[in-house]
C-alpha cells in the first residue's frame, strides 16, 4: 500500500514537469530516460538545472553508475532514509548508483547509495563529500553543493575503481591542504631555522658551571659490591584497537541493499 | 608464633597486610599484589640505606717560611681590592681583575702557603693565537669585535685552588620500569613492571678542583678544566717569576660544598651508568658517604685576557698547562635576525616544494 501510493504520488507530481516512462527497476538501459536531477523544490533555476544534469548525466554515462539528485519540499511522512532509497529503487535508475535527496520539508539531506555504490562510497567517503556539501547546503548555496556534488561522485567512482576506494585512512586531495602544507612548512622552517641559529648562538658560549667530577675518577677505582634487581609488581593497561571502518548497509524496503547517511543542513 | 611483617606498599607508600585468600600481600589501597619474599628482599635493602654527612679532614696547613716571604711582595688593587703575590722581579703595574693601577703593600703575612703548583707549560703568545682561533668560525660575533679588538691586558696568573681527594661509598636505589606492549584482535596491551634497583660500591675522586679565588668567577675557571695534577710540582717561589698569583680569599670550608657536590653527582651517574635495561629510572635513594677525604692548596697556571668592547668588559681564559681557552663573546643580532628569518624562508620555501610535488603525484 505504501509502495503504491509513494509511486503514484511521483507520476502525478512529475508528469507535469518530466516525462517518467519506465517505473520498472529491472530494465537498466532505460536509465537515460530517467531524469538524473529533479529539483521538485525549485532550488535551481533553468540554466543551473540544466548545467547540473548535463554533468550528471555525463558523469553517469562515462561511469556507467547512475548519479542523482532530487530535490522535494515534502517527505510525504516517509524518513529521509525510505524515501531516498525508494526512490532509487522504483524509478528504474540502474543498479550501481548514488542518489543525494534534499528535503525542504524540515532541511533533511540524504545519501543513498547501492551496488558498487556502497563499495565506492564509504561511510568516511560520504561524511566527507557531506561536509564538503554542508558549507553550501546551510548558505542556501544548492548549485554549488549540486556542482561539487557531482564532481566529487566522479572522482570517488574513478578512485574506487582502482580497488581502493577513499576510506577513513585515504580520503581525496583538497586544494586546501596546500595551505595547511604551507602552515606546516612554515612551522618546519621556523624551527629548523631556530635550532642551526641556536647552535649558532651556543658557539659563542664557552663558559659553563660544572656540575660533576668525571675527570676526576680515579681509574679503576669503581667497584659495585652489591647489584640487585628486584621485580616488585606489573600493571597490564588494554586499550581497544581502532576499528576498520568501511560501508555500513541497510535493506530498503524493495529488499534491495542501500548505503549511506544524512541530517540536517 | 608467626612473625608478624610491616611493610610499605612500594607502589603507594600505604601499610600492606596478607591476603590469605591469594597467599599474597596484598595493597588495601592500591590493590597491587606482591610475593612475600619479595617484599622482604625490598625491606632488607630499604634497611641498608643510611644518609650519612661528609666532613673532610684538612691537609698540611703550611705557613710561609720567612726567606721565601722576603723574596715575594704582594699588590693590592685600591679598586676592586684584589691581592696579588709576585717576586720581586716581577713589576706589577696594573690589576690583572679590573685593569687598574696596583700599589705595593710590601710583605705577604697570615695566609697559607701553596702545597703545589703546575708550571706554565704555555706562553703569553700561545694565548693570542688561542685568542684568535676563539673567533673563528662564529657567524653571530659581531665584525667590529674581531676587528676593533683590542687587548686591554695579557697575564699568566697563578690562581689558587683548593683541590679535594675523596673516596665515596655510593648506595643508591632507583624505582625503574620497563614496557612490554603487545596485541591481540581486538586489543592492544601494555604492560608495565617495577623493579627496585640497587647500587653498592665504591669510587675514588683525585684532586677535584675548587677555584679559592672569589675575583674569578667560579664558571671560568670549571671551564677551563681539567688541569693534570701528575704534572704539578711542590711549590717554590722561583715559579713565580714573570708571573702573578692571587692569594686565595675562599677558604677551603667554603669551597668544599662545591667539591661535595661535584662528586656526589659523579659517584651517583657512575652508579647508575651500570643499570640497564629499563625504559625509565626514578632516583628513590641516594645514599653517598666520603672518606679519606684531604684538602689541598695548589697554584694552577691560568692566562687571563681582557679586552672591552661598546664599554663592556669581556674576560677570556686560558688553560695555562692543557691550551683550553674559554671566554663568553657577545652577539650580533642584526645578524641573528637575518639568519634567523633567511633561513625560516629558505626551509619554509624547500619543503613547501617538496610537499607540492608528493601532493601532485
Amino acid at each position: 500500500m505504501k509502495r503504491k501510493i509513494f509511486s503514484l504520488l511521483f507520476v502525478i507530481v512529475f508528469s507535469f514537469l518530466f516525462i517518467v516512462p519506465v517505473f520498472s527497476s529491472d530494465l537498466d538501459d532505460l536509465s537515460v530516460d530517467t531524469p538524473l536531477l529533479i529539483d521538485s523544490a525549485n532550488l535551481l533555476d533553468d540554466f543551473e538545472e540544466s548545467d547540473i544534469l548535463s554533468q550528471l548525466e555525463e558523469i553517469s554515462e562515462r561511469q556507467g553508475m547512475d548519479v542523482v539528485i532530487i530535490t522535494t519540499n515534502s517527505l510525504e511522512g516517509y524518513s529521509p532514509m525510505e524515501y531516498a532509497d525508494d526512490f532509487y529503487d522504483y524509478h528504474g535508475y540502474r543498479d550501481d548508483g548514488i542518489l543525494l535527496l534534499i528535503s525542504m520539508e524540515a532541511r533533511d539531506w540524504w545519501i543513498s547509495t547501492s551496488g558498487f555504490g556502497i563499495t565506492a562510497f564509504t561511510d568516511a567517503g560520504i561524511e566527507y563529500i557531506s561536509e564538503e556539501l554542508l558549507n553550501f547546503l546551510s548558505d542556501d548555496m544548492f548549485y554549488f553543493a549540486f556542482d561539487s556534488y557531482a564532481s566529487l561522485c566522479d572522482d570517488f567512482i574513478t578512485q574506487a575503481k582502482t580497488g581502493e576506494p577513499y576510506d577513513y585512512n585515504n580520503l581525496p586531495k583538497d586544494v586546501f591542504d596546500l595551505v595547511i602544507y604551507f602552515l606546516i612548512s612554515l612551522v618546519i622552517g621556523f624551527i629548523v631555522a631556530f635550532i642551526a641559529t641556536a647552535v649558532m648562538k651556543h658557539k659563542l658560549k664557552s663558559v659553563y658551571s660544572k656540575t660533576e667530577a668525571h675527570e676526576y675518577i680515579k681509574d679503576g677505582s669503581m667497584n659495585i659490591t652489591r647489584s640487585r634487581d628486584i621485580f616488585l609488581y606489573r600493571n597490564i593497561r588494554r586499550t581497544s584497537k581502532p576499528k576498520n571502518t568501511s560501508s555500513s548497509t541497510h535493506t530498503s524496503s524493495s529488499g534491495r541493499s542501500h548505503g549511506g547517511s544524512g541530517g540536517k543542513f | 608464633m608467626a612473625e608478624i611483617f610491616e611493610y610499605k606498599c612500594p607502589c603507594c607508600g600505604g601499610a600492606i597486610g596478607f591476603d590469605s585468600s591469594l597467599q599474597k600481600m596484598k595493597c588495601p589501597y592500591c590493590d597491587t599484589e606482591f610475593e612475600i619474599d619479595v617484599l622482604k628482599e625490598y625491606d632488607e635493602q630499604l634497611k641498608s640505606e643510611v644518609e650519612e654527612t661528609i666532613s673532610w679532614n684538612k691537609s698540611s696547613e703550611t705557613k710561609w717560611q720567612e726567606d721565601e716571604e722576603d723574596n715575594i711582595c704582594s699588590y693590592i688593587c685600591k679598586s676592586c681590592g684584589g691581592e696579588i703575590v709576585g717576586d720581586h722581579n716581577t713589576v706589577a703595574t696594573s690589576c690583572p681583575f679590573c685593569g687598574n693601577p696596583v700599589v705595593i703593600s710590601g710583605k705577604i703575612s697570615g695566609s697559607l702557603k701553596p702545597d703545589l703548583v703546575i708550571p706554565f707549560k704555555l706562553d703569553k703568545k700561545a694565548a693570542k693565537e688561542a685568542l684568535k682561533k676563539h673567533y673563528e668560525g662564529k657567524k653571530l660575533l659581531p665584525k667590529s669585535f674581531k676587528e676593533e679588538n683590542r687587548l686591554d691586558e695579557i697575564k699568566g696568573i697563578y690562581v689558587p685552588f683548593w683541590i679535594f681527594d675523596a673516596d665515596a661509598d655510593v648506595n643508591i636505589r632507583y624505582k625503574a620500569s620497563k614496557v612490554r606492549m603487545w596485541s591481540d584482535s581486538n586489543y592492544n596491551y601494555t604492560e608495565t613492571s617495577y623493579f627496585a634497583v640497587a647500587r653498592e660500591g665504591g669510587i675514588g675522586f683525585n684532586s677535584v678542583p675548587v677555584d679559592g679565588s672569589s675575583k674569578l668567577a667560579n664558571d671560568l675557571m670549571e671551564s677551563i678544566e681539567p688541569f693534570d695534577i701528575s704534572e704539578a710540582v711542590d711549590f717554590k717561589t722561583a715559579y713565580l717569576a714573570g708571573y702573578f698569583a692571587d692569594k686565595y680569599d675562599v677558604d677551603s670550608n667554603d669551597s668544599e660544598k662545591i667539591a661535595n657536590d661535584r662528586i656526589r653527582q659523579s659517584s651517583q651517574e657512575a652508579f647508575a651508568s651500570t643499570i640497564e635495561g629499563y625504559s625509565s629510572l626514578v632516583p628513590e635513594f641516594i645514599g653517598i658517604k666520603l672518606h679519606n677525604n684531604s684538602v689541598k692548596y695548589a697554584l694552577y697556571p691560568v692566562w687571563l685576557l681582557n679586552t672591552t668592547w661598546e664599554g663592556k668588559k669581556y674576560t677570556f681564559a686560558m688553560n695555562g698547562q692543557t691550551g683550553k681557552f674559554v671566554g663568553e663573546l657577545p652577539m650580533d643580532k642584526k645578524a641573528y635576525r637575518k639568519w634567523l628569518w633567511g633561513l625560516t624562508g629558505a626551509i619554509t620555501a624547500g619543503v613547501f616544494a617538496l610537499l607540492t610535488l608528493i601532493w601532485l603525484i
